[in-house]
């Protein structure tokens, strides 16, 4: 049937311009359009912009094996660890990498679920981005043991000993399982995900090394409608399982501090305040990625500037949180009548430690208000300082907790302060060496947009939309 | 514990143990036993086996079987068994002998641990008549001299290596050489002594060398005593201050708990009247100190009074004056009283109520007033005049009669040396070159001597490049004897052969004399046959004992000699007073190197002062007061210490300057020090010294204050000046903060408040919060918990009570556990990480005004909690408890995560950063990829032995003897902490067990275990036992009112509790506390209700709050009764 051939009473009218919605992908570009400029970051040589980033990532991570090298050879105490600041950048690392973990599941999972569209053109490398950085983040728990070589001993291995077991009651043992159950579900959403356009690049791939790598992990995808289905079912239960671990793993983390007893963790607001700091973190790693990547790529047109906006929303509201949890810690303090707990956190503010705690509220609650101004949202280059300042806040966050809680609880006698040596520093710096290694080669050998999700969500995709069937080099 | 006696020494001839060994492992015959394919040892072991004997043979075997570097393990049983067992040797038990370390005029009785030959740990007498057991740091540390691979291990003449037969030939021919000219220009230096064998010697040796001339230097002299004492009552006559008979103690300037002689005693005797409950019938002590340090003593004082030390001698004169007024007698002393007096103004009240106070009634011949070493003579004279007008005579100052002492001082021989008039100058012991006064130019004196024999357990700044050096014997390598405070001879008797084949002095001098015997034995065991007990039986008992019974002196009887007090005090210079521009500078024996004697022992260089907390290095001391007037320095004093810089503290140097000699330190603003005066610890900053004395950076640790101090002026001098630098330098203090912040840490009342409000501590444990009232409340009104308390159920349930009222803070107890634990040192860059091992802290806190503080100590070590906060925290079950209630550190199954020491909230957990215990403190930081020891490549040398560390031989071979065996050395990345000694109480239940047989009483009688710090503590303040038998001692002392558990509020429940602290102020005094004791007004002023203010106890505690220890015999007897 023609489009005249309807009757004007009967023909449903297009919504006025200014309530259109504005599209996921912008310049009504094809599908084909969007296999080509997806699969083809992957392809062909690697631009200079690539090899300028991925060379100075390969040595700090390089400087980072040396320092986790010279760490265990050694000792713990080339950190400058002390008596009674037992943790210090070490866990502030791995919960930093751990909160920036988070916003890929929540991402590809809870707003799934909650079937924000949107979330298609980011998911996929906010999920790589959550692999490497629990990745990141798993290495400080191991390498931060005093014996590394016995960190095994906190697995539930059947033994002979006794047999001995872990300790169930421990917080850091529960920290095993959420973060261990985290990066493998984490890690099979990512790769179920994938599947599809692991096809695509099978299908466009020239060389027979890459024919026949892409063809293994892509599993013999051939786009049938039983393939559709079963991975539909597959994605939406990896989905729902997904969904309560972006809840667990960090009230989890937040336990190691809650489940103590020293004033300033021992706090039961700490499970959703960490939780929301954590997808707080999460989306500020999002966006500190994904800034400079669309536009290197020249993917503006698939990560548009609406997804930096409705980023930079959830950044919002998440930190809103936080700031909000950071008061109540205060009131709680005083409210609760705890000397202790009232002292541990006037020394947070004003102790020698007040550096960084303003920083911490600076970045973490006054910056992130310029959100609300739809030209601060809009704006690319705020977007992306604002995006890193979120994270310097979020890693101060972690600091403040861990570090002057320590530096100053019950017995004044062993009150101290905590001074990083250079070997701190650099295996912080080697870490984001491995974290960044990894997403540019992921950039170069995967589909960094999930194409086949995207191409769902154009309007070409959908029959019933003036655009969809046919026309446009849709779906016939 | 202690086995038979020992029995007498073999020939001197015999081989030596472990230099000699390859020689005695050589012999044919022995060769031959050891190749037997089955050594039927049960003939040659058969003999009635000697412990000397045994040493050897086990030696003989380390060295065969080739593992003779296996530390403290034991002999590996497969390559030569026991075919027989030694008599008395229980394999795996210790043996325990009897000695003593003697000190300069007195001697600490002492029982030894022995292992498999070697000495490991020391130990107070507590039979000995005079001794509870308890011993001071220095005895406690001493054992570490003994390992010290830098102490003199050769003998050299003329600065080249000699055989030890060569020095001894040289000896003979010196002797022929003095013998044939009765000793004319030879001269002897030597250290001063109470050994009655050395002053036989010293006796029998000026008979035979008329001419010699003999000199005794000590350069933290105490001996000022004596001297006074003698010229006071016109006999050679010592005093003995019994503290414990005083209502009253008045201290000019005597730091009589701290740094004076007899420290351990008076301690014990102290702490005795110090406790409300203790010294039932009899008041509770008070103690006036008077002084310009801060001490031990002012910091344990009632009343304090700061005033410069050299207007301590006005002060006496006041209070002379005042006493004298009222007692009548001593007019002929009134013109020295006056000319003295001046020395002070101001005071009036303080003095006239002190005095009251000691006129009293009450007080008649139970006050005593006691002169501190560095005053000089008219001090120590007026002094024994109050005390002779009080009735003190006899009662708690008794006079010993003692020999006189006719030595020359050291002014004389450096003026002899001057005059060239001694060929040949013999040093036993000392380092004069170091510590002389500074105006004798001492190095340059020494020179003129044509010849220096010296006998020195280092190869220090005295090492004579003109003569010889001899290698000394430690005092647990030596036979001799000496004298305790109280005249009872105690034997030094050795626990092994001298390691290097050093010398004693009494072998030196029997040598230099010519006398037939020569053996530190013989001449012991015949100066013993001339104190009237001779007999084999005698002897073994006397060894067996440590102590001859009934030898102590009797107190003389003797009348004060006024017209010579007074000629002492006209004769007195008239006093200088401090200003400004003319500083007064202390020079004070050091707590932690004594004079500098101990300045290469590293758990005594890492135990931090108990006043400045400094470890590793001195300061100069001086007031946040006197530091604001002349611009030096910087006080934080909300702090209450010296400000710090991102935990560091970097501290201003100045240079001192007094009679125009100089040296430049590091400032340190110490509160409670008198306006302008300056302090400075002695024995630091040593030019040659070993391994430890110098710190990781090849720096000498602290500086020499030596370097101002003049033979006229040692204990104190006017006329120094400060003068700023602008250079810091950095200082390791283990404690940053000094104040408790209101917090009820250590929770303190005058003995007044107590009388009324005896539950004031546990009215000070933190209030629940009000909506605590809604829980519902078992039968006792106590919240219920929601988690079941933990149940144990074993046999004992262990728990200690540490009484802070008596513990004074002298640190014995933190070098016993050092040394029973086997706690590493870590060196001063580590302690400025806060990473010190120590697993039993001393915790020390100002309150009160910032001039003025009051000082309260608190030994901090874990507590053993039942609800322990670490155990459920720590992810791979690494520490636990066991049923008898013991927090238990399993350090194999530890990984290191170190979430149990963040957890603590005592933070009495300590961490291996580093593998401290096998390797160098300056090497903590070297990579095994890129490091090379002995020239070898790390990596390598783990591999080959993977126990083994980087510490180079020489140090590793010794470090490894003075190992606890009963206690496992942790590795790097482990976690440790106090264990109560379990390796005590587990010898004991085992020892029990095997008593109790067939009967099954397994239960360990009360008392049997002490931990090593209860053992060592002279003021008994620390008691450890069964918490579940309600007659133990422990439990007795938790029934006090004053027990109080520390966080009691986060229901953790503790086995250690603390009784708290009452002070005993005068109430007349104008320096009163304002009604409250420091601290308890910082609580107050926290917003916290006073605890004193009477409500019941128990209706708004919280859960648990106050009552360690008791809820585990509950447990056991509900469960009994179900």
């Amino acid at each position: 049937m023609s489009e005249a051939a309807i009757p004007s009473s009967v023909k449903i009218q297009p919504p006025p311009a200014e309530l259109e919605r504005q599209p996921l992908v912008l310049n009504k570009r094809g599908l084909g359009w969007l296999s080509d400029k997806v699969a083809g970051v992957a392809e062909g040589k690697a631009p200079g912009w690539w090899w300028m980033a991925f060379i100075p990532s390969v040595l700090m991570l390089g400087i980072g094996f040396v320092c986790v090298t010279y760490l265990i050879s050694t000792g713990v105490g080339v950190w400058g660890l002390n008596h009674p600041v037992a943790w210090a950048w070490d866990i502030t690392n791995f919960v930093f990498w751990i909160g920036i973990g988070h916003a890929g599941t929540l991402i590809s999972a809870i707003l799934f679920l909650l079937r924000q569209r949107w979330r298609t053109s980011i998911n996929r490398a906010a999920e790589a981005m959550t692999i490497f950085a629990v990745m990141c983040a798993g290495l400080f728990p191991l390498i931060h043991v005093g014996r590394a070589w016995l960190g095994w001993w906190l697995l539930p291995i059947p033994n002979s000993n006794g047999p001995i077991w872990p300790q169930f009651r421990s917080p850091l043992e529960w920290d095993v399982f959420a973060v261990s159950t985290y990066f493998t579900v984490s890690l099979l959403f990512w790769y179920m995900g994938l599947i599809p356009d692991l096809a695509v690049m099978r299908d466009r791939a020239k060389t027979t090394i890459r024919k026949f790598l892409y063809g293994l992990f892509a599993l013999g995808w051939t786009g049938s409608n039983r393939h559709w289905s079963n991975y539909e079912k597959a994605y939406l239960l990896l989905a729902g399982l997904s969904t309560p671990l972006v809840l667990s793993v960090h009230s989890i983390v937040s336990f190691d501090f809650a489940v103590a007893q020293l004033p300033g963790w021992h706090t039961t607001i700490f499970p959703p305040y960490f939780v929301a700091g954590a997808v707080f973190s999460g989306f500020g790693m999002v966006l500190t990625l994904l800034i400079p990547v669309r536009s290197l790529c020249n993917l503006e047109e698939v990560i548009t500037v609406r997804h930096v906006e409705l980023m930079c929303k959830v950044t919002l509201a998440t930190g809103s949180i936080v700031g909000y949890a950071y008061s109540m810690e205060f009131f709680i303090a005083y409210y609760g009548g705890n000397p202790y707990e009232l002292d541990a956190f006037i020394y947070r503010a004003t102790g020698p430690y007040w550096w960084a705690y303003w920083t911490m509220i600076t970045c973490n609650v006054v910056l992130p208000q310029l959100f609300w101004f739809k030209k601060v949202r809009t704006n690319m280059l705020l977007v992306f300082i604002l995006s890193i300042t979120v994270n310097i806040g979020m890693w101060f966050e972690r600091f403040v907790i861990i570090a002057t809680t320590l530096a100053r609880e019950f017995m004044p006698s062993n009150w101290g302060y905590f001074i990083p040596t250079w070997v701190d520093i650099f295996t912080f710096v080697g870490t984001f060496g491995l974290f960044l290694t990894l997403f540019l080669l992921f950039m170069r050998y995967l589909p960094m947009i999930a194409v086949s999700e995207v191409k769902g969500v154009t309007p070409q995709a959908d029959p019933h939309h003036p655009m969809g069937g046919g026309k446009l080099g849709g779906h016939h | 514990m202690k086995t038979i006696p020992p029995p007498c020494p073999e020939p001197e001839a015999g081989p030596k143990y472990w230099r000699s060994m390859d020689q005695l492992a050589d012999t044919p015959e022995f060769r031959q036993w050891l190749e037997r394919e089955f050594p039927q040892g049960a003939s040659e072991l058969a003999d009635p086996v000697t412990r000397r004997h045994f040493v050897k043979i086990m030696s003989a075997s380390f060295l065969l079987a080739g593992v003779g570097l296996t530390g403290c393990r034991r002999p590996e049983e497969k390559i030569l068994p026991f075919a027989k067992m030694p008599d008395n040797y229980v394999h795996g038990v210790s043996q325990f002998y009897a000695t003593a370390m003697p000190t300069r005029n007195s001697a600490i009785p002492l029982v030894v641990q022995s292992d498999d030959g070697r000495p490991t740990k020391i130990e107070g007498n507590p039979q000995h008549p005079d001794s509870n057991g308890g011993t001071d740091q220095f005895a406690q540390a001493s054992i570490l001299n003994l390992y010290d691979p830098d102490r003199a291990i050769r003998f050299t003449g003329n600065g080249s290596t000699k055989r030890r037969e060569e020095a001894l030939d040289f000896l003979t021919s010196l002797s022929t050489q003095a013998r044939a000219n009765g000793g004319q220009r030879l001269a002897f230096l030597l250290e001063r002594s109470s050994s009655p064998s050395r002053a036989r010697l010293q006796r029998l040796v000026s008979e035979r060398l008329p001419q010699a001339q003999w000199f005794v230097y000590e350069p933290v002299d105490f001996d000022i005593h004596r001297q006074a004492a003698t010229a006071a009552f016109g006999k050679s006559v010592a005093p003995y201050f019994k503290l414990d008979e005083a209502n009253v103690i008045v201290s000019l300037d005597c730091d009589f708990i701290g740094t004076e002689e007899n420290s351990y005693i008076n301690c014990r005797r102290f702490a005795r009247r110090r406790n409300p409950e203790k010294s039932a019938g009899q008041p509770m002590s008070r103690l006036y100190a008077v002084e310009g340090l801060l001490t031990l003593t002012g910091a344990n004082a009632d009343h304090r009074l700061r005033i410069p030390s050299s207007a301590a001698q006005g002060f006496a004169a006041r209070l002379a004056s005042a006493i004298l007024a009222q007692k009548g007698g001593g007019a002929e002393l009134q013109g020295g009283v006056t000319k003295l007096s001046a020395a002070l103004a101001g005071q009036d009240a303080w003095i006239a109520e002190c005095a009251k106070d000691l006129l009293s009634a009450d007080n008649a011949g139970k006050s005593l007033v006691l002169a501190g070493h560095r005053q000089p003579l008219a001090v120590h004279t007026l002094a024994y005049a109050i005390n002779a007008a009080l009735g003190n005579i006899g009662t708690t100052v008794v006079l010993h009669e003692v020999p006189e002492s006719k030595e020359g001082n050291i002014s004389q021989l450096a003026q002899a040396l001057n005059g060239s008039q001694i060929d040949t100058l013999v040093i036993l012991g000392g380092n004069p070159v170091y510590n002389a006064p500074a105006d004798l130019a001492w190095a340059q004196a020494q020179a003129k001597a044509k010849s220096v024999v010296r006998l020195g357990y280092y190869e220090d700044e005295s090492f004579p490049a003109n003569g010889w050096h001899l290698p000394m014997a430690h005092y647990l390598e030596s036979w001799g004897d000496a004298r305790t405070a109280d005249g009872t001879v105690v034997p030094v008797q050795p626990l092994i052969e001298p390691l290097f084949g050093g010398m004693t002095e009494l072998e030196v001098l029997s040598r230099i004399g010519g006398l037939e015997k020569t053996s530190p034995y013989d001449v012991v065991r015949e100066t013993y046959r001339g104190l009237g007990s001779d007999g084999e039986e005698n002897w073994k008992k006397f060894l067996h004992d440590g102590f001859l019974a009934g030898s102590a002196a009797a107190p003389a009887s003797v009348q004060l000699n006024g017209n010579a007090c007074a000629a002492a005090l006209n004769a007195a210079p008239a006093p200088q007073l401090p200003s400004r521009d003319r500083l007064e500078v202390v020079f004070h024996r050091s707590h932690s190197v004594d004079d500098g004697r101990f300045n290469n022992n590293g758990w005594l260089q890492e135990t931090a002062d108990p006043v400045t907390k400094l470890t590793w290095d001195n300061a100069i001391l001086i007031s946040p007061e006197t530091a604001r007037e002349l611009g030096v320095g910087e006080y934080d004093e909300e702090r209450r210490g010296n400000k710090v810089r991102k935990g560091l503290f970097k501290n201003q140097i100045v240079e001192l300057e007094l009679s125009g000699r100089k040296i430049r330190g590091p400032i340190w603003l110490q509160p409670g020090l008198a306006k302008d005066t300056v302090g400075l610890a002695l024995g630091y900053g040593r030019e040659k010294t070993g391994r430890i004395g110098r710190l990781d950076t090849g720096q000498p640790a602290g500086f020499n204050a030596y370097k101002l101090r003049a033979s006229t002026a040692d204990g104190f001098a006017v006329g120094g000046k400060i003068t700023p630098t602008s250079e810091t330098y950095q200082l390791a203090n283990t404690q940053e903060h000094g104040s408790m912040e209101g917090r009820p840490i250590i929770r303190e009342a005058t003995k007044k408040q107590y009388d009324e409000h005896p539950e004031f501590a546990k009215n000070m444990d933190l209030s629940s919060p009000a909506h605590m009232a809604h829980i519902p409340k078992d039968e006792t009104g106590n919240p219920k918990m929601i988690y079941p308390r933990p149940v144990y159920n074993g046999t004992h349930q262990w728990g200690m009570s540490i009484d802070l009222n008596a513990c004074v803070g002298c640190t014995a107890c933190m070098l016993a556990c050092q040394s029973e634990n086997n706690v590493p040192i870590v060196g001063k860059d580590q302690v400025t990480k806060g990473r010190e091992m120590t697993w039993l802290r001393l915790d020390r806190y100002f309150a009160g005004s910032v001039d003025d503080p009051q000082v309260a100590y608190q030994p901090m070590l874990c507590q053993h909690c039942e609800n322990a906060p670490c155990e459920s925290v720590c992810p791979v079950n690494a520490t636990v408890h066991d049923e008898e209630g013991l927090n238990l550190m399993v350090y194999n199954r530890c990984v290191g995560t170190r979430y149990c020491s963040n957890n603590c909230p005592y933070k009495v957990r300590r961490f291996n950063y580093f593998d401290y215990s096998r390797r160098p403190r300056n090497a903590l930081y070297r990579d095994p990829f890129t490091a090379r020891t002995d020239g070898e490549w790390e990596l390598k040398r783990w591999f080959k032995q993977p126990e083994r560390g980087s510490i180079p031989d020489d140090e590793w071979e010794l470090l490894k003897l003075v190992r606890n065996p009963q206690v496992s050395v942790r590795m790097r990345g482990v976690m440790e902490k106090c264990t109560f000694c379990i390796q005590r109480i587990e010898e004991a239940k085992i020892t029990q067990k095997v008593k109790a047989g067939p009967s099954g009483d397994v239960r360990v009688p009360d008392g049997t275990i002490k931990t090593a710090c209860q053992q060592a503590c002279p003021a008994e303040a620390i008691v450890f036992g069964d918490v579940s038998d309600p007659n133990s001692k422990v439990s007795q002392l938790k029934k006090q009112a004053r027990d109080y558990a520390v966080l009691g509020f986060l229901d953790t429940r503790p086995r250690l509790t603390y009784l708290a602290r009452v002070r005993n102020p005068n109430p007349a005094m104008p320096d009163a506390y304002k009604e409250n004791p420091g601290t308890l007004d910082e609580y107050i002023k926290d917003g916290n209700t006073s605890p004193l203010e009477s409500h019941a106890h128990g209706t708004v505690v919280g859960p648990g709050a106050g009552h360690g220890a008791q809820p585990a015999t509950q447990h056991k007897a509900e469960k009994g009764a179900h």
